[in-house]
């Protein structure tokens, strides 16, 4: 499985099978699919093709492409229940699909509109029973094998509408089968393919588009690593204009928390297509996180001149405000893009956040519950939840979701203090030191395992871990500068500990230099005093008498220094 | 009528004015034909003379002129023609213990014995049989009128016996659900086709009144012959049987599904409450079953499959649709009908029911306003009415003009039926009941009724007598998967989850024989149910599966999350029913069970499982590797830390083979 995967690419056939895609999706109205088709094309230019080879334009709907014609009309138009009716009675696969899609769509636009009026209700399954009668059709269909490979992409899109997502699967993966140029099918699978292991289990076609697929889906399961590699594989191939491969490397290092790298490469794309909005909330993310509100200013202008209507420009709009602490505004904005795509899973996400701000925890479950409902690979919207359970100090359910996060990130030690916490807060305290522990594995980013850590060894009663620990983070809290209160007392704290610690064992020399360190600070500095007098005390004594000596004298000293810490 | 026209009268004016009288009858101008006939009846007093009066007077709809005038003149007693005019007119006017003593009169005089008397006949220029059937049908409605069902009944058969063509006489034992449907084969059986027509003609009118049968126990497919005619008339629905009688089921869809269901929820009744099964033929007024019983005879010398084009057969292919719970096809074939006859009374019903079942309100409102102001005489029409306001909700409405729709035909059980379900939705079950009771004295034949009774004695706890009604609903209808859901709710109720389990699994396996393995919508209730039957009986796998498979038909059902949930509770899958039940919760925030259940698993994953995939079971020692990631700070740090701490090295060995340990274990937890 963890073999890397070769990527050989013939620019011939590729280019060949691209003007082919780009023609069948653009006849049958797949917009989507035929953008990306044609961003990769472009990094082709260079190809070109024998003029036989371009696609003439085969007419493969003989007596029905008048009704064709005039559905297609309608359907640019959107006008999608008209072009359904057109199409009604047609049996070539393609309008089959057109009346299909334009079903699909009217269905979908239908809700869309009833849920201009409010969006925090959007999900009423009561509204569909349209959907599932199409759903039904489609079953029929694919029951007498009547689906072309389009059709089949739809059936997996309302069946994954419906919630039933193994289906939904195995449909896609017949439908990349039948038709491998489909991008959306790929899209779409991709998204819901569980993990890695499925990929391989299944039988994906052996096209050239699986590799953007692997790709792609690596970085839909958070694979970073092995999705960056093959991304750059594809820009020393000759795709390093293709904004799309750039902008998923930025997404790639943004979810490896490269934040600096990602930052360039949006800058780049920004360069080579100052229109593109794709993504672009994930660049004002970015920007937030390192708080560069300037930047974030210049792109929230920038957006809004380009167009005011899109999902990624109210995302970066809702990110301005809330760095702005202009929390209520930042929502409003959050909201009309979930009322522009009630699928966008990051506005939900952001809008949880905000709502957190706000302290209106029943509506930030709601956000962070919608968006794990979109996707549940979502693990800011997992963290989330547990910080908002946490707060209405619901302990069991707080660990339930950091458990969820920290799965998706098992190497983010934030969320593995998180679950710590959790654990604390229900006194389990083995298992928070164990998190605690594997944070300190991980890197500790923050520095605030370390001395949970400790503490927990202490109170466990494992001096000797309790001590190392101390130990540990002392000396990472000595180098640095600019303390909050807390964070000096803590250290201070620990100072303290470690100096009645060594004192125990009778190291004089270690004691001495962590009770007279504790000497700087206010609240340890009487302790410290006494802590010193006590080592001055033993120093004489230890001179007087053998060395050796001084360790039986530690069960003393414990009666008397030790309590604070407990 | 020539042999009135050589008359004793030598009077040549007379003819003239026999002429006149024709003319205008067949013109329609009564009016002036009564005038005449009237004139005639002056000049010669001739009893054929004055039927012709009587005629007029009936065409003019004065039944109680024409019965006196015939009555006056004794011609009700020594005239065969003109008695049945006599009877008929009386009948007409609702005066139906006149009507019978005449008939009877009729009977006692010559006719009964019916080739003795063939001399005195006077229905000169029809044939025999066609006359007697023609008096026997008469004498069944009346009875029929007289609440005296059983003998009107027999009119019938014997009407029928006569003349297997008299349609009507067909229709009357048919349509109020009088008979079983045994009795009904038993009766087409019977009937001496073959002797009163040729073989092909027979087989033309044995496939005609076939179709008109009960269609809700009916198998999968059209019988042979009639599936003959039935391909190609629509093509869109017929078609598709074909198909997939030829096609391999695509394994995929019927195993792949995964699903769920709700554990308290068991029985559902809405499934077979809407359905106005029995919501069969409406009346008919007499004058379009004359028409429909001309066409049919017309169209005996066409060729068999030519018949397709008639609406009744097409009709027919609309009720089995129907019953087969595929709303969809139906409606889109009732529609069809109804454009070409718009007010096609035996399609209506089947429409608005149809209507009803995918909550057309919309098109029902149109539809009831149009017969309301066409027909505010028919019961259908008030029965539409009583219907859309059922489905928009408004039970007191529908209730009112459902009960108007009973008043106008007392036999009309639809009517009935939905009169129940409107008080049935309201949980109003003692006077659904009474209501299905009343339709279930109406129509014997059907089980519908039963049915329903029993679902309401089910609901109000009353388990054996709920039991009692379905197999009393069973011995009428004994294939019909419906029977067998309710009879496996209740002995689910009953706790004899055994027997719940057969009753469904028998069901399922009619529902699946209908459409080759695509199972219906309306049966998802099923499904999951058997998935409720499975869990009790410990059989957690299956019953998973049918829970999934009940979610395919109904995906995003707050209830089979649940169930779903709760199966993987029992299996001590408790990751799993978390997902579950937060996807119910999603749905339906305020169900009492998820939330409940959610607490309960939520506390029992804290407590057993480890804070995270590899987590070491002892505490482990401190020893801490710098992450590279963690910057080059830190790096100077590792080094210190090894100076100060001179155990670290030592550690590193320990900590490596506890996790080591840990794994084994880890995967241990797994396999359990």
């Amino acid at each position: 499985m963890d073999i890397p995967i070769e990527i050989k690419l013939d620019f011939k056939s590729m280019k060949k099978d691209l003007i082919h895609g780009i023609y069948n999706c653009s006849q049958r109205g797949l917009y989507h699919a035929v953008k990306w088709l044609s961003e990769i094309n472009l990094s082709l230019k260079h190809v070109t093709l024998p003029s036989e080879s371009r696609p003439e334009k085969e007419n493969d709907l003989e007596e029905e492409f008048d009704e064709f014609i005039l559905a297609k009309s309608y359907f640019d138009l959107k006008e999608y229940d008209r072009c359904s009716h057109f199409v009604k009675k047609c049996i070539k696969p393609k309008c089959k699909f057109l009346y299909f899609y334009s079903k699909y769509l009217s269905i979908e636009k239908k809700k869309l509109e009833d849920n201009m009026i409010d969006t925090n209700s959007s999900h009423d399954s009561t509204k569909n029973e349209a959907l599932i009668d199409l759903c039904t059709t489609l079953k029929i269909e694919n029951f007498e094998n009547k689906l072309d490979g389009y059709s089949l992409y739809l059936y997996g899109v309302v069946l994954k509408k419906l919630d039933l997502i193994p289906i939904a699967t195995e449909i896609f993966i017949k439908a990349v089968n039948a038709e491998p140029m489909l991008w959306s099918a790929w899209f779409e699978l991709g998204k819901i393919i569980p993990d890695r292991h499925t990929i391989f289990a299944t039988g994906l076609p052996d096209h050239w588009m699986k590799y953007f697929f692997l790709a792609h889906t690596y970085l839909e399961q958070l694979n970073n690593d092995e999705s960056l590699q093959m991304y750059n594989t594809f820009y020393s191939l000759g795709f390093e204009n293709c904004t799309y491969v750039l902008s998923q490397i930025a997404l790639g290092h943004h979810n490896r928390r490269n934040l600096n790298e990602a930052i360039d490469i949006f800058q780049r794309i920004l360069e080579l297509d100052p229109y593109r909005l794709d993504n672009l909330d994930t660049y004002s993310n970015l920007l937030y996180v390192l708080e560069m509100k300037k930047d974030l200013a210049d792109l929230a202008h920038k957006v809004v001149n380009i167009d005011k209507y899109r999902v990624e420009t109210c995302c970066v709009i809702g990110n301005y405000y809330s760095l702005r602490s202009d929390h209520a505004k930042a929502v409003l904005y959050f909201r009309r893009a979930l009322k522009l795509n009630p699928q966008f899973l990051s506005a939900w996400t952001l809008m949880g956040h905000e709502f957190m701000e706000m302290k209106n925890t029943n509506a930030a479950i709601q956000s962070y519950r919608h968006a794990i409902e979109i996707n549940s690979r979502d693990y800011r919207a997992w963290y989330g939840l547990g910080q908002t359970y946490e707060i209405l100090k619901m302990p069991n359910y707080c660990l339930r979701y950091y458990k969820r996060a920290q799965q998706l990130k098992p190497n983010d030690s934030r969320m593995v203090i998180a679950l710590g916490e959790a654990y604390e807060k229900l006194d389990k305290t083995e298992n928070a030191l164990k998190c605690y522990y594997k944070a300190c594995n991980l890197g500790d980013v923050e520095g605030i395992a370390i001395l949970k850590l400790a503490k927990l060894y202490d109170k466990l009663a494992e001096i000797e871990n309790a001590a190392a620990a101390f130990t540990e983070f002392c000396l990472r809290e000595d180098g640095r500068e600019q303390k909050t209160v807390e964070e000096q007392a803590e250290f201070y704290n620990a100072l303290q500990y470690l100096a009645n610690y060594h004192l125990k064992k009778g190291e004089l020399d270690d004691a001495y230099t962590y009770a007279y360190k504790c000497l700087e600070c206010e609240e340890t500095k009487e302790p410290g005093k006494a802590l010193l007098k006590t080592i001055a005390s033993k120093r004489a004594e230890s001179e007087a008498g053998p060395t050796r000596m001084s360790e039986s004298n530690a069960s003393n000293t414990d009666m008397v220094f030790s309590p604070n810490q407990m | 009528m020539e042999e009135i026209k050589p008359s004793n009268t030598s009077n040549i004016s007379v003819d003239n004015y026999r002429k006149l009288v024709q003319t205008y009858i067949d013109l329609h101008i009564y009016s002036t034909a009564l005038f005449w006939a009237d004139k005639v009846v002056a000049i010669t007093g001739n009893p054929k003379d004055v039927y012709w009066l009587a005629q007029c007077m009936y065409l003019l709809k004065q039944y109680h002129r024409a019965a006196y005038l015939l009555k006056s003149k004794n011609l009700d007693r020594t005239n065969l023609q003109c008695a049945y005019l006599t009877a008929r007119c009386l009948f007409e006017a609702n005066e139906l213990g006149e009507a019978l003593k005449i008939i009877n009169n009729i009977d006692s005089m010559n006719f009964v014995p019916p080739f003795n008397t063939s001399t005195s006949f006077l229905l000169i220029n029809t044939p025999k049989n066609q006359a007697y059937s023609s008096f026997l049908l008469l004498k069944g409605k009346i009875l029929e009128g007289m609440d005296n069902r059983g003998l009107a009944a027999d009119c019938y058969k014997q009407a029928l016996h006569f003349d297997v063509h008299c349609f009507e006489a067909f229709d009357s034992l048919i349509k109020y659900q009088m008979l079983t449907s045994s009795e009904e084969e038993d009766l087409l059986k019977s009937l001496p086709i073959s002797d009163q027509c040729s073989i092909e003609e027979a087989e033309i009118l044995q496939t005609l009144y076939e179709s008109k049968l009960k269609k809700y126990h009916t198998h999968t497919l059209p019988k042979p012959n009639e599936s003959k005619i039935m391909f190609g008339s629509t093509p869109g629905s017929t078609d598709r049987s074909l198909n997939i009688m030829h096609l391999t089921p695509n394994p995929t869809f019927i195993h792949s599904g995964f699903s769920l269901s709700t554990p308290t929820l068991v029985s559902t009744p809405n499934v077979v409450r809407n359905n106005d099964k029995n919501l069969k033929k409406t009346e008919r007024d007499i004058l379009k079953n004359d028409d429909s019983q001309m066409q049919v005879e017309s169209q005996e010398n066409a060729c068999l499959i030519k018949l397709k084009n008639s609406l009744d057969l097409q009709v027919a292919e609309a009720e089995r649709l129907y019953y087969n719970c595929d709303y969809q096809a139906c409606s889109s074939l009732t529609e069809a009908i109804l454009k070409i006859d718009p007010y096609h009374d035996s399609c209506l019903p089947i429409h608005i029911s149809c209507q009803v079942e995918l909550k057309q309100s919309n098109k029902l409102f149109s539809l009831a306003h149009n017969l309301v102001d066409l027909y505010p005489n028919l019961a259908i029409s008030w029965f539409a009415v009583g219907c859309y306001y059922y489905i928009i909700g408004k039970s007191d409405f529908a209730r009112r003009y459902l009960a108007k729709a009973t008043c106008l035909d007392r036999l009309f059980g639809p009517a009935w039926l939905a009169y129940g379900h409107s008080f049935a939705i309201e949980n109003e079950h003692d006077q659904a009941m009474a209501a299905y009771f009343k339709a279930s004295q109406l129509m014997k034949g059907c089980h519908l009724p039963l049915l329903y009774i029993g679902l309401e004695c089910g609901l109000t706890n009353n388990v054996r007598l709920a039991d009692k009604f379905f197999q009393q609903a069973q011995s009428i209808a004994p294939d019909d998967p419906f029977i067998m859901h309710e009879k496996g709710v209740i002995a689910f109720q009953n706790l004899d989850y055994k027997t719940a389990e057969t009753q469904f699994r028998k069901a399922l396996e009619r529902v699946k024989r209908i459409k080759k393995g695509i199972v219906p919508q309306r049966w998802s209730p099923l499904l999951n149910n058997l998935g409720h039957a499975s869990r009790k009986l410990k059989k957690y796998e299956e019953a998973l599966n049918f829970h999934n498979q009940a979610l395919l038909l109904t995906p995003q059902s707050a209830s089979i999350y649940s169930s779903i949930a709760y199966v993987y509770v029992l299996m001590e899958n408790y990751e799993e029913a978390v997902e579950w039940f937060h996807k119910a919760l999603g749905l339906k925030r305020d169900d009492a069970f998820s939330t409940t259940m959610l607490n309960y698993v939520i506390e029992q994953l804290t407590e057993e499982e480890p804070p995270y995939p590899n987590c070491p079971d002892e505490i482990p020692k401190f020893s801490i590797e710098p992450k590279a990631a963690d910057c080059t700070a830190t790096e100077s740090i590792a080094e210190d830390t090894s100076s100060v701490i001179p155990s670290v090295n030592n550690q590193m060995s320990d900590m490596s083979m506890s996790i080591e340990v840990d794994m084994v274990d880890a995967s241990g937890i797994v396999k359990e």
